[in-house]
């Protein structure tokens, strides 16, 4: 059996050994292990049924927050209970915080086309008062959220009365000054900015710059850059939109901000290519700095090919020396200081290169799985179909693949590793590659910023897995 | 000769997937349609090279690709097993090569000066399907006579989810569009090469 804990080496029942600091086989212990509920069966959720595929997750700075985005253009808050003494299993479970519906489905009428309402990608700023701000954004516009608390309200107004309504001013006779009384928590989203029509195509990334005033949007050609006061202009910085659009060999698919320069950042294109830019070095950044490129394996050439190789996913370590890309196949991880191939490589499931015909059929070779690092940089994360999800140990090579399905996962039960088999004979436990439910894939994930919890989202599903309690 | 019932499966899956992606919610996804004809690059690109008797070619032999650059030579007749009216073999003329992806493609150059984010307007629209328009421009020739009938029964014709012809007629369909860019093919007809359907269409609405 497999939990996230801390201390052990350990032989898990398939033989699979493990041992890492931060993630490491567990013996058949008890290991809280929280599972959230599709939204349908909160009853406030109800009427969400329809509309609740999540298109995003993200933990803030702190991880005390969990933000996720979903089809309806709704966003939901997750926050952290604080430990206590009394409840030592329930330590850190994550319980709604705030929903909001952050963006509208549009219709752009001069196009003639319907702007889908799916929140794309959520981004946290640092939070810099009592109040929590993050940006979410679909596919043509960016909001700046507040999030906030109010545990007070004025009561004893002199020209209304406590529901509101105007009082007659003949009828007052005294002045008294409204005081402040303790009230039920409420949590209120406002959108303090809104961000529009600086893009032509679907945004696909947006990354908060770590002089916390500025942060950038990427779609399929530019990325521009804003200030968060100002929503009525932005700079574009990268235009790959060529001349004459017969020639669009590549587009943007990814693009961040470095962690701690703020002059750098990386995009990534469909060619299976990583640029990084400085903006120092001229307003349009259309020349890049460096130019992250593996050449391709021959030997691995099939129609698919420029397919598999476009990179759906980049990430800098929070190290901010490494960044890692997903592409459909592997997750690879890069060395700024090497740009002619990555430092290592990890296979996903290699075992769909044989089904990439069907795969390309059926739509699934056009998923766009994103990629985590965990707070050390030592351990990364990806998804994969089936609700499966995999984990890459750095300094130890280990890997594992575990599931997120409420069959499998009882609460507070240990994960159990899963494989795959490819070919031959079938062992116990094991599923074959063409019983994978491809329908059930894990686009989104998000790992705490500093401790071992994940976010997995499992279509319309939420699961989070903690380590265990000690 | 394997190879070549795969390329052409594979050509007919991706033109039916540019085809449905007109009618998603959201807009035409650029990066979708993108990968989608260089997939349809590749497949015409190796059933152009895999050597087949049997199949409409006219005249002379069909040279080898080039790297990068969709073979020359139109693939008549490969779209369907023995289709009605449409295919007539045709002579081999000197495509050029990387014909447009259309007038999406024009029209967004053009429009763009003239106001941003106006310009574009069929987000994503502009397939790049290189590949794919030189097929259409290809089959436009024996088509010219569909292609006008359907321009005249305005944008409906185009907009057609479910044909009821099925492949052949989607395949008709999807080649309207893409074909108002004409190729040398079309040379002596200039209206045709000012006709935008896409545009037609959103004035149509």
């Amino acid at each position: 059996m497999i939990g996230l804990s801390s201390s052990k080496e350990f032989e898990a029942e398939d033989g699979l050994k493990f041992t890492s600091p931060d993630f490491q086989v567990g013996e058949p212990h008890y290991s809280p292990c929280l599972l959230l509920n599709e939204f349908a069966k909160q009853p406030c959720f109800l009427e969400m049924i329809k509309a609740d595929i999540i298109s995003t997750v993200e933990f803030n700075h702190t991880g005390e927050l969990l933000a996720t985005g979903d089809k309806g253009g709704r966003v939901v808050i997750f926050q952290r209970e604080q430990e206590s003494k009394n409840q030592v299993h329930r330590r850190g479970e994550y319980n709604v915080y705030s929903t909001f519906q952050s963006h509208e489905p549009e219709f752009d009428y001069l196009k003639s086309l319907e702007i889908e309402e799916k929140i794309n990608k959520i981004r946290w700023l640092p939070q810099q008062n009592a109040a929590y701000f993050l940006l979410s954004t679909n596919d043509k516009t960016v909001k700046l959220w507040k999030v906030s608390e109010r545990d007070k309200r004025p009561e004893g107004y002199n020209l209304k009365d406590e529901e509101g309504r105007l009082r007659d001013p003949a009828t007052i006779t005294t002045l008294r000054v409204p005081v402040l009384r303790p009230m039920d928590l409420m949590v209120e989203a406002t959108p303090r900015r809104v961000f529009a029509n600086a893009h032509t195509y679907h945004i696909n990334s947006i990354s908060v710059n770590s002089d916390y005033e500025t942060y950038m949007s990427a779609d399929d050609l530019r990325i521009n850059l804003w200030n968060f006061e100002i929503t009525n202009q932005s700079f574009n910085i990268v235009d790959i939109k060529p001349a004459n659009m017969e020639e669009l060999t590549e587009v943007i698919t990814a693009a961040e901000f470095h962690p701690h320069h703020c002059n750098t950042f990386v995009y990534s294109s469909s060619k299976g290519t990583i640029r990084l830019c400085d903006m120092r070095a001229s307003a349009l950044c259309d020349r890049h700095t460096k130019f992250f490129e593996e050449p391709e394996d021959p030997s691995n050439r099939s129609f698919f090919s420029e397919i598999i190789s476009s990179i759906s996913d980049v990430k800098f370590s929070h190290s901010g020396r490494y960044i890692m890309t997903r592409d459909y196949l592997t997750v690879k991880v890069w060395d700024l200081n090497m740009e002619n191939r990555p430092i290592e490589t990890y296979q996903v499931h290699d075992y769909l290169r044989s089904k990439l015909c069907s795969l390309y059929e059926n739509d699934c070779i056009f998923d766009k799985f994103e990629c985590v690092w965990n707070g050390s940089d030592s351990v990364i994360m990806t998804g994969s179909y089936n609700n499966f999800f995999r984990m890459f140990d750095r300094n130890t090579k280990r890997d594992v693949t575990l599931e997120a399905s409420r069959e499998n996962s009882k609460p507070r039960a240990i994960l159990k590793p899963r494989k795959v088999c490819v070919g031959g004979k079938r062992r116990k436990d094991e599923i074959s590659v063409d019983s994978l439910d491809f329908s059930k894939k894990i686009l989104h994930t998000a790992w705490h910023p500093s401790e071992n919890i994940i976010a997995v989202a499992a279509t319309n599903n939420l699961y989070i897995f903690q380590d265990k309690v000690n | 000769m394997e190879f070549k019932l795969e390329a052409h499966r594979i050509v007919s899956i991706s033109l039916g997937k540019i085809y449905n992606s007109r009618g998603q919610r959201g807009g035409i996804k650029l990066h979708k349609n993108l990968l989608v004809s260089l997939v349809l690059r590749s497949a015409r690109q190796v059933y152009l090279s895999d050597p087949c008797p049997g199949l409409y070619l006219a005249g002379s032999p069909v040279p080898p690709p080039q790297p990068g650059e969709p073979a020359a030579g139109p693939p008549a007749g490969w779209g369907e097993p023995p289709p009605p009216a449409a295919r007539a073999a045709w002579p081999e003329p000197e495509t050029p090569p990387e014909r447009p992806a259309g007038p999406d493609a024009r029209r967004a150059v053009d429009a763009e000066p003239a106001a941003p984010g106006a310009g574009d307007t069929l987000q994503g629209g502009e397939e790049p399907a290189g590949g794919a328009a030189a097929e259409e421009e290809e089959m436009e020739t024996g088509n010219v006579a569909n292609l006008i009938s359907i321009f005249g029964s305005s944008f409906s014709g185009l907009l057609r989810k479910s044909p009821a012809g099925g492949r052949e007629e989607a395949e008709a369909e999807e080649s309207g569009p893409e074909a108002a860019e004409p190729g040398q093919i079309c040379c002596d007809q200039p209206v045709l090469r000012d006709i935008n359907p896409w545009s037609t269409a959103i004035v149509a609405f």
